[in-house]
């Protein structure tokens, strides 16, 4: 997508990386070297050229894999807790952009610091959006409910492209272009921090869902609502918190790419059939699953956009998920019951 | 003449078998009777004869004609309807509509497939309720109006799924009755029931399943009187 | 036998009904003798495409049940056919839009075999993904499509027979009267569908897929012939809508959005009725195009409600006419949740407890 202002591939424009391509495109026939010596290490410099180029892009797709794993494990609770599709998903992670990029500019806040911040506004938005709308519609026709968050998706970008008009704005900080290098691979500095941020907020999700009363009470009512109800879950409580959750995880999403994606109204669809792309690769509802889904996406459009193009990297997105939809509908680590 | 051979049927789900080596045969005009305790596999069984999935191992003849691998609209064209344990009303269209869709299979002409509907909700009596949609039905009238629908479409072998199950014992005697007159209409049927009473007055002949496997197979008064039977299930529920 | 059959129908049809179609239908014939203003002609076609596109749709989502949104793939494929065939082949619209035709369903029924494998939500899912890939590699094969930059025509040729000219498409009337020929012929099958065993199979299939299946009907023959018959029509849309305004793009007839402006056209109006695409129709364009050309902000400034010069004014004036994608937003919502039934719907339930009231 052109949104991506400096990602994966910022570092293909490396002058060493560049030759590669270069020589890709020209073909080996017409290379003819001067020297027997450089004929002899031609092609073990293309080899090792080939490494970097792979290692960067895979390095990269699992960098940016963790945002989406993100996006992802919030739809998937969702989902699990109450058998919503959520339209919205990437919506609400504009919200959180938008959210971010005003922190940044008019209280000067780091991005990356300011989700202390953005987190707990984005779960009440979540938990407001559930209680005021979702809630309406629990007994409706899926498809309906579907129809429901895309309207409400639709509100949302199409206000705050009304108040803050429909311009890309860019949210520059002082790292958002530099890089670390890790063991010899030059990696986008705002990709490495933001994925360690993820990784920790990852962990205490599952910290939360697997040691705490509520975060059980939550995993219950995704498994079995009717039989955790009968068990004394408040499962309204649960829905509105599940959506909470899902919706900071979104939020939280959205701050952590804001350094290095343009921000714009429309921004979330994109970000919509991702994270549906990553819930269906994962098995709905699966919290695991989720987190490799998203990790596997982004691997899959990181090296598919390396080596196919970079325009067609989403269709690649796409025909996974018709695959995985088609011979594996229960994610590909379910057991399916053939 | 059998017109149904359940040959060796095994089905499997993953390790599971819910159906193990099964066997036995269906004449023609009978009543059969399936029993066994819950998860014994009846449903399991059924869903393997009319083409909802291929049965794991094992063969299904219908009319001498193979029918493993065929899809359900298929088995139902040549001659063999079922019904559902949870009934599937076509909620909001009318009962009529909901009975031509059946008729349907025999004929492209509405006009014609509205005649054949109108004979069997009579056969069922559903006649007041023509123009009900069928999701506000009773669900009395529901099992009725399902019974009218599978027999619009002229089977030759009648699948029942618990015909019987969430009625009241009027209910229950007029589905009995509705069994027993399309037995004089010529057509076979092969009955799922809970309801041992029912089972036992309206069956030829009766295959008894327990744990996927046959347990035993005979007329009422054999399956009554059969030792592990009694124990496997009888024994087991107060019926 | 079969007079007998014929009468019954005649009488089944009400008679008031079927004389107030006819006289909607010859009013509608000769509006642009006396309604010369293009501006409403302009009106008068988007919702003839919107009616064509609407009751497209209802076919394969209100009477089969199969919601897909991603009815922009088969819009798209049969506008860029055609606009493809016209602006570099030199093949005149009234072939190319046959070619778009059969394009779209052949691209339906690749599409249909591999989706309607799916239920609920999984197709939905499905039919998005398969409408994005149709609109990304329509951006990705310029030599094809001309990439984002669209395609725009520089004249479409005028129609001839024999050697008279029957129109050279100067005007919005040729546009018009395509427009609502083509509505009617969908309603016209519509109302086929209907009343033929097709339609009894497609509700069959709504209702309840497994019960449908087993009562005989091959759920992959039908979903699939109900598919065909929308994209047929989608697809006249599509090519209708290239060739009126002159230009597309992958992000006007390839869009996610388009695709979800087609449901919720039939969701407002009433799913699963003749009707309801076209009440849906009548309500969102006249309505979206006010917003979009500034007509409402204009009119609450001559009221005065709002001050042109106050602040309010100037908001309203400069931002309203973006504002129709927020409307369609908010309308979706609301008609979701307080009537899924649609406005058809709605008002049926209304009469309802009117006539108790009274009773």
């Amino acid at each position: 997508m052109a949104a991506q202002r400096c990602g994966q591939e910022a570092h293909l424009a490396l002058p060493g990386l560049e030759k590669v391509t270069q020589f890709e495109g020209a073909g080996s026939k017409d290379h003819v070297p001067g020297q027997l010596t450089s004929l002899l290490l031609a092609p073990c410099s293309y080899f090792l050229y080939y490494m970097i180029v792979f290692f960067q892009s895979l390095i990269s797709g699992i960098l940016i894999g963790g945002v989406y794993a993100l996006i992802g494990i919030g739809l998937t609770i969702i989902f699990g807790v109450m058998r919503v599709i959520n339209f919205a998903h990437g919506d609400i992670l504009m919200i959180g952009m938008y959210m971010t990029y005003f922190l940044f500019t008019v209280f000067h806040i780091d991005p990356f610091v300011s989700i202390v911040i953005t987190i707990p506004l984005m779960f009440l938005f979540g938990a407001f959006l559930q209680k005021v709308f979702i809630n309406r519609a629990l007994n409706a026709l899926p498809q309906n409910q579907i129809l429901l968050t895309i309207g409400m998706g639709l509100v949302m970008s199409n206000t705050v492209m009304l108040a803050f008009t429909s311009d890309y704005k860019i949210l520059t900080t002082t790292y958002s272009s530099s890089s670390v290098e890790i063991l010899g691979i030059s990696v986008s500095e705002p990709l490495v921090v933001s994925f360690a941020i993820t990784v920790a907020i990852t962990a205490a999700l599952y910290w939360f869902l697997y040691k705490t009363d509520m975060g059980q009470a939550i995993r219950a009512t995704a498994q079995d609502r009717e039989a955790a109800q009968l068990m004394g879950i408040n499962v309204k409580r649960m829905s509105i918190i599940a959506f909470g959750i899902g919706s900071a995880l979104a939020g939280t999403a959205g701050a952590l790419i804001s350094p290095t994606y343009y921000i714009f109204p429309q921004v979330g669809s994109v970000f919509t059939l991702k994270a549906f792309v990553i819930t269906v690769l994962g098995g709905m509802g699966s919290i695991v699953g989720a987190t490799l889904g998203g990790v596997l996406i982004g691997v899959a459009e990181s090296v598919g956009g390396v080596y196919i193009g970079s325009g067609w990297k989403d269709v690649i997105v796409f025909i996974l998920f018709l695959l995985v939809l088609l011979f594996k509908p229960s994610g590909l680590l379910g057991t399916s019951k053939d | 003449m059998a017109i149904l051979k359940i040959q060796r049927v095994s089905k499997f789900f993953g390790g599971l078998a819910a159906n193990s080596d099964i066997s036995f045969e269906v004449q023609q005009g009978m009543i059969m009777g399936l029993i066994g305790p819950n998860g014994a596999g009846k449903t399991t069984l059924f869903n393997c004869i009319t083409g909802y999935y291929p049965p794991s191992r094992g063969e299904i003849v219908f009319y001498n004609k193979r029918m493993n691998g065929l899809h359900p609209d298929a088995v139902c064209k040549l001659g063999m309807a079922r019904t559902w344990q949870k009934v599937r009303p076509l909620a909001r269209m009318s009962v009529v509509d909901n009975v031509m869709v059946g008729a349907l299979c025999r004929t492209n002409s509405l006009t014609k497939a509205r005649e054949m509907a109108m004979e069997q909700i009579k056969v069922v009596h559903l006649e007041q309720r023509l123009d009900a949609r069928a999701g506000s039905l009773p669900i009395g009238e529901r099992k009725k109006l399902e019974v009218a629908r599978v027999l619009a479409t002229q089977p030759k072998l009648l699948l029942l799924d618990e015909v019987m199950g969430g009625l009241n014992p009027a209910e229950s005697e007029e589905l009995i009755q509705l069994i027993l007159d399309v037995r004089k209409l010529g057509i076979t049927q092969m009955v799922i029931e809970h309801n041992m009473r029912a089972i036992m007055r309206v069956s030829d002949r009766i295959v008894v399943l327990n744990s996927g496997e046959k347990l035993a197979e005979g007329n009422p008064r054999e399956i009554v009187a059969n030792k592990a039977v009694i124990q496997a299930y009888l024994g087991e529920s107060d019926a | 036998m079969n007079m007998k059959s014929l009468t019954a129908n005649i009488r089944g049809i009400a008679t008031l009904p079927l004389l107030l179609t006819v006289a909607a239908i010859i009013l509608l014939f000769l509006l642009p003798k006396f309604v010369t203003s293009t501006y409403a002609l302009h009106i008068m076609i988007l919702i003839f495409i919107s009616v064509i596109m609407g009751s497209a749709w209802n076919i394969l989502g209100g009477y089969t049940g199969q919601y897909s949104v991603g009815h922009a793939a088969y819009f798209g494929v049969g506008a860029y056919t055609t606009m493809i065939l016209l602006q570099y082949r030199h093949i005149a619209p009234w072939y190319g839009v046959w070619a778009g035709v059969a394009v779209a369903v052949a691209t339906g029924l690749v599409i249909g075999s591999i989706c309607f494998r799916l239920r609920g939500p999984y197709f939905v899912l499905a039919s998005i993904a398969v409408a994005e890939i149709f609109r990304v590699s329509a951006l990705n094969l310029p030599g094809l499509t001309n990439g984002a930059e669209g395609i725009l025509i520089t004249e479409v040729p005028p129609f001839k027979i024999g050697n008279a000219v029957i129109t050279d498409f100067m005007s919005k009337v040729p546009f018009y009267y395509i427009g609502l020929v083509i509505a009617i012929a969908v309603i016209l099958a519509t109302r086929l569908v209907q009343n033929s065993k097709l339609g009894y199979y497609f509700q069959a299939i709504r209702e309840d897929q497994d019960a449908a299946h087993s009562l005989g009907i091959n759920l992959t023959l039908y979903k699939n012939a109900a598919l065909a018959i929308s994209a047929i029509f989608t697809s006249l849309a599509g090519s209708l809508y290239g060739l009126y305004v002159g230009f597309i793009d992958p992000g006007t007839v390839l869009d996610l959005g388009l695709s979800v402006q087609i449901v919720m056209t039939c969701i407002i109006g009433g799913i699963g009725t003749v009707l309801g695409p076209m009440v849906g129709a009548v309500v969102l364009v006249p309505f979206s195009e006010a917003l979009r050309s500034n007509m409402i902000a204009q009119a609450l400034i001559d009221s005065g409600l709002v001050k042109e010069d106050s602040p309010i004014g100037t908001f309203l004036k400069e931002q309203l006419s973006h504002a129709h994608v927020l409307i369609y937003g908010i309308l979706l919502v609301v008609v979701i949740l307080f009537m899924p039934d649609g406005i058809l719907g709605f008002i049926k339930k209304l009469l309802a407890s009117k006539r108790k009231e009274t009773a």
